[in-house]
C-alpha cells in the first residue's frame, strides 16, 4: 500500500471519451484530480475547438472536477492579441485556475484579471531558488502554483519544497518537449498547409545517438520530443514524503489515455505495485527518469576548452604567437602594466601544461633591433627554447 | 544635420576580436566572462582579458556589454556575486541576462545596467512590460518578432529595444530547446549547445504516409538584414545586433565593417543608395554564412527560412591572417590564419573605406627565411602596403574544386 492519498492527479482531457473514464473512476475511488483543458488557439499541442473546450469544463464541473484552462503557447504581438482577445471571450469563472508560460500571458491576466488563479509553468529554465521567489513574490496570492522543470533533481525538488510556501507541481508521465519552434518545419516537406490541422512525424539522425524522436507541427509552430518519455510513477511516495503533491500526468499524443486511466488512477489513490507494474510494462514507447536522480548537465563544460592556454595572475607577460626551432620565438606582449626587458627571468606555460622557466637573454624587434624593453601591443623576438609552441603563456617569473 | 542611426552592436569572442570589431567600427560589443554565458566553448575573457577590453573599447566610444544569460543553477548563482563586483569595478556598460535569478542577484549587489537577453524570448508588449518592471532598461527581442512589432513594443514601453540583424539564428525559440540536455548531456542553456539542429534528419511521417524524406529540416538560414536598415532606423529600434561570438576575426570584421559603413552614410545622408546596397550585400558574402534570409524581420519567417543543406565551408573569401605590426616601407607581420603563397594576390581590409589588393611578392619567416607556404598559426612577414594597420584583416578568393 502506497501513501499517496494527498497527491492530486493533474491531467489533460480532450474528449468527453476520456471524460466519461475519468468520471466513472471517480466515482468508484476518491482522487484528488485536476483537469486541463485546453484549445487550439490558446494551447500549444491541444486539437480542441473552443466549443469543445467549454463543452468538456461544463460536464467536468457538473461532476464536480476541477477545471484548469491552459494558455501556454508562446506569441509574436500580433498573435498575442489574437490569443488575448480569445481569452477576453470566454467565461473564465468557469475555471479554478489559468496555466501560464509566456511572461505577456502572466502580465496580461495579472492585470486584467486579478481574481483569476495562476499556475505559473517555469518549466522552461528557473532553475533556482532565487528566480522562483521572485516569480511569487510578484504574483503574490494570485500564484496557486509553481510547476517546475523537469531538469531538476529530486534533491532541489526537495530542497525547493522545503522552502518555497507554494504548491508545486512536476510531470511525472508523459513526454519530454525538447524543442519548441515558431516555424513550420514540417509542412514544407510533405508541401501543403496545415491550416488548423497537426502533422505528426518521427526524425531520425545518424549525428544523434539516439533515433526516432517525435515531431509535431500545428498552429503554433514545430514541436520536438525525446525519444523516451519521462516516468517517475515509481516515485509517487517520495515526491508526496517531499511536500511535491501535484503530479501531472500527459498523455495527449498517440498514446491512450484512457487505456492507462484506471492503473494511472489506483496508482494516485495509494493502490498496488501492480499497477505500476502495468503502466510500465505496457507503455509502447521507451521511458527515462530524465533529470530525477541526478543533473550533470554541466560536467563537460570543463573539458571543452584548455584552461592552460589561458592567463592566469598579474604577473602575465603575453603569449607566444610564433616558434623558429633552434632559432627564435615570437612573444606578443600582452599585458596591461608590465614592463618587459632582457635579464629577466621568464616562465613559460605550454599548452600541455608543462612548465619552462628561463632567463630571456635577448630581445628583439622584427626587424632585428636589440630591444632594452618592450610593452603592451609590442611583438618582440627572443631565444628559442625547446618544449615551447604556440599559444603558450608568459609571465615574469 | 546628423541623422539618427541605431547602435551597431557586434560580437567580441575573444580579446583580439573585441579590437577587431571595435576597429572595423562597432558602437558597443558584447562578450563572455569564463562562467554564466551561452558560449563554454568559447575563449572568452579572462579578468585581466575583460580589463583589457573595456579600456580599449571605451578609449574609443564603444560600450561594452557582458552576457550572463545562462539559466544559472543554485550553485552557478552563488558565484555571481564576486564576478559582478568585478563588472562594477571595470565600469561595464551592462550586463545581457535571461534568467529572472540572476536579475535577482544582480539588483541585490550591484547597480549594473540590466538588459534582457533574447534567450528569454521577450514577444510581446505585456511581456516587455512585466521585464520592465523586474529591471530591465534594454529588451533583446526574441527573433520570432517583425520589426512592426518591436516598433509598437518600444512605443507601448519606452523600452529601449535590441534587436538581432545579423547572423546565425536558433530555429527553436531562443532559452526552448533543451536537445542537448537531453540526448549529449550537456546543457545547451547553459552554454552546451551541440547544434543538433544543424543535423540531417530523415522524417517519418506516420500519418500521411509511409515515406521517410531526408532534411536538414530544423536548420535555419542566417539571419541578413541589411536592406531592412531603413524599417530599423523608422522603427527608432535602438541597437542592431550581429551574432557570432564563437566566429572568426574576419567574420567579426567585416560585418562590423559593412553595417557601420552602412549606418555611417545614413546618418550623414539621411538615406541609402541601391548601389551602395548592393556592393554591402556583395560584401556580407564573402564571409562564412549560410544562405541569407531576412528571417522574421519583415513577416514571420516562412518555409523559405530553413536552410536544407549540409553545413559546408564554400565561402567565397577566408582570412588569410591578421596585421600584427605595419613597419612603414618595410614589411607587414601577419598572424597565419589560413595558408597563402608568394605571388598570391591577397586583399587587405582598411578599417574604413574601399579593400586594397596585396601582391605577396615575398614571404618570409621572422628571421627572414623565405618560404614557399604560410603555416596556420604562425607569424609571417609579407610586404607593406600603405595605409595598413595593426588588427587589419587579410583575406583571399578562396579556391573550390
Amino acid at each position: 500500500m502506497h501513501n499517496t492519498k494527498s497527491i492530486k492527479l493533474v491531467t489533460y482531457i480532450e474528449n468527453m471519451g476520456e471524460l466519461e473514464k475519468i468520471i466513472k473512476l471517480k466515482k468508484a475511488d476518491s482522487i484528488l484530480i485536476e483537469m486541463i483543458v485546453g484549445a487550439m488557439e490558446l494551447s500549444r499541442y491541444s486539437k480542441t475547438s473552443i466549443a469543445e473546450m467549454l463543452e468538456l469544463t461544463q460536464e467536468a464541473r457538473k461532476n464536480n472536477i476541477e477545471v484548469v484552462l491552459e494558455w501556454d503557447a508562446l506569441n509574436q504581438e500580433e498573435k498575442f492579441s489574437q490569443a488575448c482577445a480569445v481569452i477576453d471571450r470566454l467565461p473564465l469563472h468557469d475555471f479554478k485556475a489559468i496555466r501560464l508560460q509566456d511572461p505577456g500571458a502572466v502580465e496580461y491576466i495579472k492585470n486584467k484579471y486579478p481574481w483569476l488563479k495562476i499556475q505559473l509553468i517555469l518549466e522552461n529554465g528557473n532553475h533556482n531558488l532565487v528566480g522562483l521567489n521572485r516569480w511569487c513574490e510578484y504574483l503574490g496570492e494570485q500564484c496557486e502554483r509553481l510547476v517546475l522543470s523537469n531538469e531538476l533533481s529530486k534533491e532541489k525538488l526537495s530542497e525547493y519544497a522545503k522552502v518555497l510556501k507554494i504548491p508545486l507541481e512536476v510531470l511525472v508521465f508523459g513526454r519530454i518537449l525538447l524543442f519548441y519552434s515558431a516555424r513550420n518545419l514540417l509542412s514544407p516537406l510533405e508541401k501543403k498547409s496545415i491550416e488548423d490541422g497537426t502533422i505528426e512525424a518521427f526524425g531520425t539522425s545518424e549525428e544523434s545517438p539516439h533515433s526516432g524522436f517525435p515531431l509535431i507541427e500545428n498552429r503554433h509552430g514545430t514541436f520536438m520530443f525525446n525519444v523516451k518519455d519521462l516516468y517517475l510513477l515509481d516515485h509517487l511516495d517520495e515526491l508526496s514524503s517531499m511536500r511535491i503533491n501535484h503530479c501531472r500526468v500527459d498523455l495527449r499524443f498517440d498514446e491512450s489515455f484512457e487505456k492507462y486511466a484506471e492503473n494511472i488512477i489506483r496508482l494516485f489513490t495509494g493502490s498496488i505495485l501492480e499497477s505500476e507494474l502495468f503502466v510500465r510494462k505496457s507503455y509502447p514507447r521507451p521511458l527515462v527518469k530524465g533529470f530525477y536522480n541526478i543533473n550533470k548537465t554541466d560536467v563537460l563544460f570543463t573539458k571543452l576548452k584548455n584552461k592552460r592556454t589561458q592567463r592566469l595572475d598579474e604577473f602575465y607577460i603575453g603569449e607566444i604567437v610564433d616558434v623558429e626551432r633552434d632559432q627564435q620565438m615570437a612573444l606578443l606582449i600582452k599585458s596591461n602594466g608590465l614592463d618587459v626587458a632582457p635579464e629577466v627571468e621568464i616562465k613559460m606555460i605550454t599548452p600541455e601544461g608543462k612548465e619552462k622557466i628561463v632567463k630571456l637573454s635577448w630581445m628583439k624587434s622584427s626587424v632585428g633591433e636589440s630591444l632594452a624593453k618592450a610593452l603592451k601591443d609590442d611583438l618582440v623576438l627572443i631565444p628559442y627554447t625547446s618544449g615551447v609552441s604556440v599559444k603558450t603563456q608568459v609571465y615574469l617569473n | 544635420m546628423a541623422h539618427w542611426t541605431p547602435e551597431l552592436l557586434s560580437p567580441a569572442g575573444s580579446l583580439e576580436k573585441l579590437k577587431v570589431s571595435v576597429l572595423y567600427g562597432a558602437d558597443a560589443v558584447y562578450l563572455g566572462g569564463q562562467k554564466f554565458g551561452l558560449r563554454q566553448a568559447s575563449d572568452n575573457f579572462t579578468y585581466e582579458e575583460l580589463s583589457e577590453g573595456v579600456e580599449f573599447a571605451h578609449s574609443r566610444g564603444s560600450k561594452v556589454y557582458v552576457v550572463l544569460n545562462s539559466f544559472l543553477h543554485d550553485k552557478d548563482l552563488e558565484e555571481l556575486p564576486e564576478f559582478l563586483g568585478l563588472l562594477e569595478e571595470l565600469k561595464v556598460d551592462a550586463v545581457i541576462v535571461s534568467d529572472l535569478g540572476v536579475i535577482s542577484t544582480i539588483q541585490k549587489h550591484s547597480h549594473l545596467v540590466i538588459h534582457l537577453s533574447t534567450q528569454a524570448s521577450c514577444l510581446n508588449i505585456e511581456s516587455a512590460k512585466l521585464w520592465q518592471k523586474m529591471g530591465a532598461q534594454r529588451i533583446v527581442l526574441g527573433r520570432e518578432v517583425t520589426i512592426k512589432e518591436a516598433a509598437k513594443i518600444k512605443m507601448a514601453t519606452g523600452l529601449e529595444i535590441e534587436m538581432f540583424v545579423h547572423g546565425s539564428m536558433c530555429m527553436s525559440y531562443s532559452g526552448n530547446c533543451v536537445i542537448s540536455n537531453y540526448t549529449q548531456g550537456r546543457d545547451s542553456n547553459r552554454g552546451g549547445c551541440a547544434h543538433s539542429c544543424r543535423f540531417e534528419y530523415s522524417i517519418d511521417f506516420k500519418l500521411e504516409s509511409n515515406e521517410s524524406k531526408k532534411a536538414y529540416f530544423m536548420s535555419s538560414k542566417d539571419l541578413e538584414g541589411i536592406r531592412m536598415l531603413p524599417e530599423f532606423i523608422e522603427a527608432r529600434i535602438d541597437s542592431l545586433k550581429v551574432e557570432g561570438r564563437n566566429k572568426s576575426h574576419h567574420y567579426a570584421g567585416t560585418i562590423s565593417k559593412v553595417y557601420s559603413d552602412a549606418l555611417s552614410f545614413y546618418k550623414a545622408n539621411g538615406n541609402f543608395l541601391s548601389s551602395d546596397m548592393l556592393s554591402w550585400e556583395e560584401e556580407l558574402r564573402k564571409v562564412s554564412h549560410r544562405d541569407y534570409t531576412t528571417g522574421s524581420l519583415d513577416q514571420y519567417a516562412g518555409a523559405d527560412s530553413i536552410y536544407n543543406d549540409r553545413e559546408q565551408d564554400d565561402n567565397e573569401f577566408v582570412v588569410s591572417g591578421i596585421v600584427l605590426e605595419a613597419t612603414v616601407g618595410q614589411h607587414l607581420l601577419v598572424d597565419v590564419k589560413s595558408a597563402f603563397h608568394p605571388g598570391d594576390i591577397l586583399e587587405v581590409m582598411p578599417f574604413r573605406g574601399a579593400t586594397q589588393k596585396l601582391d605577396v611578392a615575398f614571404l618570409q619567416s621572422l628571421s627572414g627565411v623565405a618560404l614557399l607556404k604560410s603555416k596556420p598559426g604562425s607569424i609571417v612577414k609579407i610586404p607593406y602596403i600603405a595605409g595598413a594597420e595593426k588588427f587589419n584583416i587579410i583575406r583571399k578568393r578562396a579556391q573550390h574544386a
